[in-house]
């Protein structure tokens, strides 16, 4: 009975110290730094073992390489920022499938540079990320890269594949990545209507990838720009501006948000040409450089493209077509990146009309002619803005027209003449009928004077000889 | 002098109303296109204003348009068809408009309540009331909301396009009003017309069928 008791208390304390531990390891794991012991869950053997170079401590903590082009590339992964990536559970192996473990390390590899490098790590990150990478392939950056630019981003240049957290984190507004070649448009967006919000109010107002989107960038002053993205959040926007603004629809077809949205900006025409049968903005084809070639041969003064010259451009464009109509799409927008980011409050917005329909209004000294660059950027050529208020370029701008300040000026002329006409003609007329009224009254005056003078004549005569002829019927 | 019954009640009222319509288009037109220039008004005011008048001035022409489609008063606008006839006739009343008037020859033509416009009239109101001002309404809808009427506008050559149109004729219209002004203080009296316009009665001479040269200087 006593050993049982014994051997029951044994048992008892045994238990006790498991639950004690059990706690004690709980507790531990509250306690203890969670990525340290995630680390410790998550990381496999060959990654520790990876980090044990590439986050190394003391001599090592600085591991990098010099590049041939004298770069220099940092090889450090810090463990920490790793397993709180959204690439934490990603084995080293998965991306850097190409070293070989044998060799790695001991033989010196020869890399080019750092953007040989991300070109050469680019297609680890299709493997897993499918559909952003298609986004990407449609996006100027893309194209830009296609086409040999080495500052174009590739994957790595906005997301550090070590130390990427989910988008969904919020970030510091200026850790954006765009911000880092984008700096002169950023440091514009940080001070206006959009930026200040986001700094105080984050999410609840838009960055840069909320607007341009992350990966499928576009040129915005291409095509409809990122107007469709303002009316996203501004789902009033019509119905507000149909308050007080007539043609509404018209107005937000033609005109850029920022172009009275950001007042202080300058303005300018830019005639885009458009295939009017499919109804899209043309575009260069690659390798075919015809828009430059082009416009600088039509451009003779080296002042712009006048009436003639941009007739004459729509005529080849449209030769080229095969029969396909092209046609010149005006817009209304700023002229700089970082002028369409210096949006205001909607009450310092530009309401006065005078400003872009009286004559010489500043918007409309400024007019380029645009195509799609086969980069996926605008090519622009300066056109005279003359074109804009002629009748002989009523043809080729027919589709842009803004009442007053780009009005027929041949018309006024006509006007003028017209008006003048129709007061001076009645005028002259009534003239001539006023005068020829009173020489006729005096003409009759006279007649009637002379009448009246010669029958008194005839009558004297007559009362003179009545007498003398002594009552003589015969005489 | 007898007073005979040519402008009945409702022509009269799109007349007046017409006429006050008309002179608010241009007024306002040149306010719209000369934006900046002249501060009458805002130029936003000067188009809402533009696009209500427009709006009752073409209800107006319908009460024009069916008073004479649907009455015998449409005989008025029957066009002369003899090409002869007319163009006789026709220099008859140039004549006398550029010549016989000073003379103080009487005017050719005689105002019967079938017959209330000369030849000259006939023609212009023809076209300005069957062609001009039915184009002229036309492209101010098309104006008043392009993105409405895209596809027609484009049809039509663009916005441009539709946009010269109408502002040619604004031009013509600007020039008929002076002008219809004028020609219409050219009766028996200056005011002839115009009161005739307000009570409906012109002051017509009873010219003997078989008189050469009948009394009177009314002009038209």
């Amino acid at each position: 009975m006593k050993s049982t008791l014994v051997a029951g208390g044994k048992r008892l304390s045994f238990s006790i110290c498991r639950v004690i531990m059990l706690g004690m390891a709980v507790f531990l794991l509250l306690v203890s730094g969670g990525n340290a012991l995630a680390a410790d869950k998550e990381l496999g053997k060959a990654e520790l073992a990876c980090l044990k170079c590439h986050d190394g401590k003391g001599p090592d903590a600085t591991l990098e390489k010099k590049l041939e082009n004298g770069e220099v590339l940092s090889l450090h992964v810090s463990t920490q920022a790793f397993t709180g990536s959204v690439h934490g559970e990603t084995a080293c192996e998965d991306c850097h499938s190409s070293l070989d473990a044998k060799t790695h390390g001991k033989e010196k590899a020869s890399i080019k540079s750092k953007r040989e490098y991300s070109l050469s790590m680019r297609d680890s990150c299709t493997e897993c990320h499918k559909k952003k990478v298609k986004e990407f392939q449609d996006s100027v950056h893309a194209a830009l890269t296609k086409a040999g630019s080495d500052k174009a981003p590739l994957c790595a240049d906005c997301h550090n594949p070590h130390t990427q957290v989910s988008v969904k984190t919020p970030q510091p507004m200026a850790q954006t990545p765009c911000a880092r070649c984008h700096e002169d448009i950023y440091k514009a967006y940080a001070g206006d209507v959009h930026g200040k919000l986001r700094a105080t109010k984050g999410k609840e107002s838009p960055i840069c990838a909320d607007c341009h989107r992350a990966h499928d960038v576009k040129a915005a002053s291409l095509g409809d720009g990122v107007k469709n993205t303002c009316i996203a959040c501004h789902k009033d926007a019509v119905k507000e501006h149909k308050d007080w603004l007539p043609n509404t629809e018209r107005h937000f077809e033609a005109i850029s948000c920022p172009a009275c949205h950001a007042p202080t900006a300058h303005r300018r025409v830019n005639l885009r040409l458009y295939d009017a049968a499919t109804n899209k903005q043309k575009a260069e084809k690659t390798g075919v450089p015809l828009f430059d070639k082009r416009t600088d041969a039509a451009d003779t003064t080296g002042e712009g493209l006048d009436e003639r010259a941009l007739w004459g451009l729509l005529k080849e464009f449209n030769d080229d077509a095969g029969g396909g109509k092209t046609v010149l799409r005006g817009r209304l927008e700023v002229r700089t990146g970082v002028e369409a980011h210096q949006m205001t409050e909607k009450s310092k917005a530009l309401k006065d009309c005078n400003t872009c329909h009286r004559q010489g209004a500043e918007a409309f000294q400024s007019v380029s002619l645009t195509i799609a660059g086969p980069d996926g950027r605008p090519l622009r050529h300066g056109v005279n803005k003359d074109v804009l208020s002629s009748l002989t370029s009523m043809e080729t701008v027919r589709g842009f027209y803004a009442i007053g300040s780009t009005r027929i000026k041949l018309l006024d002329v006509l006007l003028l003449l017209v008006v003048a006409g129709s007061i001076l003609g009645p005028l002259a007329h009534m003239t001539v009928k006023w005068t020829a009224t009173r020489v006729r009254a005096k003409v009759a005056a006279e007649k009637l004077e002379a009448d009246r003078l010669a029958q008194q004549v005839g009558e004297g005569a007559n009362s003179a000889s009545a007498p003398g002829n002594g009552g003589n019927p015969a005489a | 002098m007898t007073k005979l019954y040519i402008h009945p009640l409702p022509v009269r009222i799109w007349h007046w109303t017409n006429a006050l319509g008309f002179v608010l288009l241009i007024l306002t037109g040149v306010l719209i296109r000369y934006a900046g220039s002249i501060q009458w008004m805002s130029f936003s005011t000067a188009i809402q204003v533009h696009n209500w008048v427009g709006f009752v001035l073409i209800a107006n022409f319908f009460i024009w348009l069916f008073y004479y489609l649907f009455t015998d008063k449409i005989k008025v606008y029957h066009p002369e068809l003899s090409p002869t006839k007319y163009f006789t006739a026709s220099f008859r009343q140039m004549q006398f408009y550029g010549y016989g008037i000073f003379r103080g020859d009487p005017n050719p033509h005689h105002v019967t309540a079938y017959r209330k416009f000369n030849p000259l009239q006939s023609m212009m109101y023809q076209i300005v009331m069957m062609l001009l001002v039915p184009i002229q309404f036309f492209t101010g809808v098309l104006l008043w909301d392009l993105a409405r009427f895209s596809s027609t506008i484009e049809m039509l050559g663009g916005v441009r396009v539709v946009d010269t149109v109408h502002v040619l004729l604004f031009i013509f219209f600007s020039g008929f009003i002076f002008m219809h002004a004028y020609l219409g203080s050219l009766g028996h009296t200056p005011s002839a017309h115009y009161k005739a316009m307000i009570t409906g009665y012109e002051d017509v001479h009873v010219v003997p069928e078989d008189a050469h040269k009948p009394a009177g200087g009314a002009a038209d």
